[in-house]
């Protein structure tokens, strides 16, 4: 928060500069792929908490806690930088899996109070929906982000990050059923 | 203003409160769809989106006149107030306001409107003139003030101010902040029961509730609440929370200050109000809904859905 905090009080003082610039308001985005595999299938690839190397440029991943109770996660990325996560919700009988992100580079994933809901739903007996709701202010929480921070750019490089991560959770799963 | 006036409007004032405070339901809840760019009157018997009027600048804080006819809705990228006739469904007035206009309350005498600048430390007053707001003048507080709360007789503002961890008690007739209460971390909405002379403010990052008694000036409890607490609503001797991150709505006992449990609603709930029959409704952000929750049973009545990205960050009801 000390980042957030000090960004903060440099708007205050922009603010008061210029009057003129805007905050952010914080963004959603929502993807969704279809995976020709029943439910229990893929949750049982996405569920598995002690391993997301599906999720783009994911190495390594370190689970601290139980599943079933409130845990945290570090995910190692293949530049070495490291995305610091805590579990909100995994219910594992509704296939569900919420999170937040307490620590991420922006030029890793562009975006600050990252929170997400990812759930699975069958579709039909072959086939599922994987769902990726997420929530998260810009990269830049000052006023006049730089092109590459801002509110378009932010929602750019989450969806493509979610939509490739999606991507690679599909090919994971239906190669192994 | 003269006295006379001065006078009028204060007895004007008093039969309104009479009226706000006649135990009906509430009618209508209003919808600030920030990311939807619209306010969005929902009716409550229908259980369905009636009216839409466009607002753009990121439309998030919301008060109502003491008569419940016009809306005060803030607009941070705006930035400004815009303010609404509820019946007509329209926008009167559009007052333009420097740094990120967010929390917003309105005196329950009428005639007067507080903004406050998130991006700041102040707030902004707006006094009616010619049926319109103008700003008259700046409050100072503390680092982002979010909520406001006023009291019934309109004499004190209670403004949590979530940079700072405090809540300012600002006298309104002098316009100066007469003392500061430290609270939990970073405190964003903040609720009043004046009858019981407490308030309580949701510490975001903090995960719990301060609560504040207002005689002593002093914070004489903390509710843990779910992750990311903002917003507080009362109802039957209970208070409600919105959890952001949670998806739900943690109810605490008044009386013990314990909690009795979390109820799931929508994705990033947000804004929560109670009407006098009970109820509870509750903007989800996330999902485009409100939930309507009965205080007793905890039980979720109905999942409305509405435009996109609701807040109603402050008195929606009608």
């Amino acid at each position: 928060m000390k980042k957030i905090t000090l960004a903060l009080a440099a708007t205050a003082a922009l603010v008061a500069a210029t009057a003129q610039a805007h905050g952010p308001t914080r963004r959603k985005i929502t993807e969704s792929i279809e995976i020709n595999a029943p439910a229990d299938k893929v949750w049982a690839v996405l569920g598995d908490m002690k391993n997301s190397d599906w999720m783009q440029n994911v190495t390594k991943t370190e689970l601290n806690g139980d599943p079933a109770g409130k845990f945290k996660r570090v995910l190692t990325l293949k530049n070495g930088d490291q995305i610091q996560e805590t579990s909100n919700k995994y219910k594992p009988d509704d296939k569900l899996f919420s999170y937040y992100i307490d620590k991420v580079d922006v030029k890793d994933l562009p975006a600050n109070d990252y929170s997400a809901t990812i759930t699975v739903e069958p579709e039909g007996n072959a086939k599922s929906k994987v769902e990726w709701k997420a929530a998260f202010y810009r990269g830049y929480m000052n006023n006049d982000p730089p092109p590459d921070l801002n509110d378009e750019a932010s929602e750019k490089g989450v969806g493509d990050w979610i939509k490739a991560s999606l991507a690679n959770l599909k090919a994971k799963v239906e190669k192994g059923s | 203003m003269s006295l006379s006036r001065g006078r009028a409007a204060l007895v004007a004032g008093l039969v309104l409160i009479a009226t706000a405070s006649r135990a009906e339901p509430a009618r209508e809840a209003i919808v600030t769809a920030q990311l939807g760019g619209a306010i969005e009157i929902v009716d409550l018997a229908t259980r369905t989106v009636v009216r839409r009027i466009p607002v753009d600048g990121a439309p998030a804080g919301i008060a109502l006149s003491p008569d419940r006819r016009r809306a005060y809705v803030t607009r941070p990228e705006g930035h400004g107030l815009a303010i609404l006739d509820l019946d007509a469904g329209r926008v009167l007035a559009e007052v333009p306001l420097p740094g990120g206009p967010l929390g917003v309350a309105a005196d329950p005498r009428g005639g007067t409107v507080y903004v406050a600048d998130w991006y700041g430390h102040r707030l902004f007053v707006l006094t009616e003139r010619d049926g319109t707001l103008v700003p008259d003048g700046e409050i100072a507080v503390g680092a982002s003030p979010s909520g406001i709360a006023v009291s019934p007789d309109g004499g004190t503002l209670y403004v949590a101010n979530r940079e700072a961890d405090t809540v300012s008690v600002v006298d309104t007739a002098t316009r100066r902040e007469s003392s500061v209460i430290p609270v939990g971390q970073h405190p964003f909405g903040i609720t009043l029961d004046a009858a019981a002379g407490r308030a309580y403010t949701a510490n975001v990052t903090g995960d719990d509730v301060s609560v504040l008694d207002l005689k002593t000036g002093r914070e004489i409890g903390r509710v843990p609440t779910g992750r990311r607490p903002y917003v507080i609503a009362l109802a039957g001797g209970r208070g409600f929370v919105t959890d952001q991150y949670a998806g739900s709505v943690t109810a605490f006992d008044l009386a013990t200050l314990k909690p009795i449990a979390d109820v799931d609603v929508g994705d990033h709930p947000e804004g929560i109000a109670a009407d006098s029959d009970g109820r509870l409704y509750v903007a989800n952000w996330g999902d485009n809904t409100l939930s309507v929750l009965d205080s007793k049973t905890l039980k979720v009545l109905a999942t409305i859905p509405t435009g996109n990205g609701p807040r109603s960050f402050g008195a929606f009801l009608r």
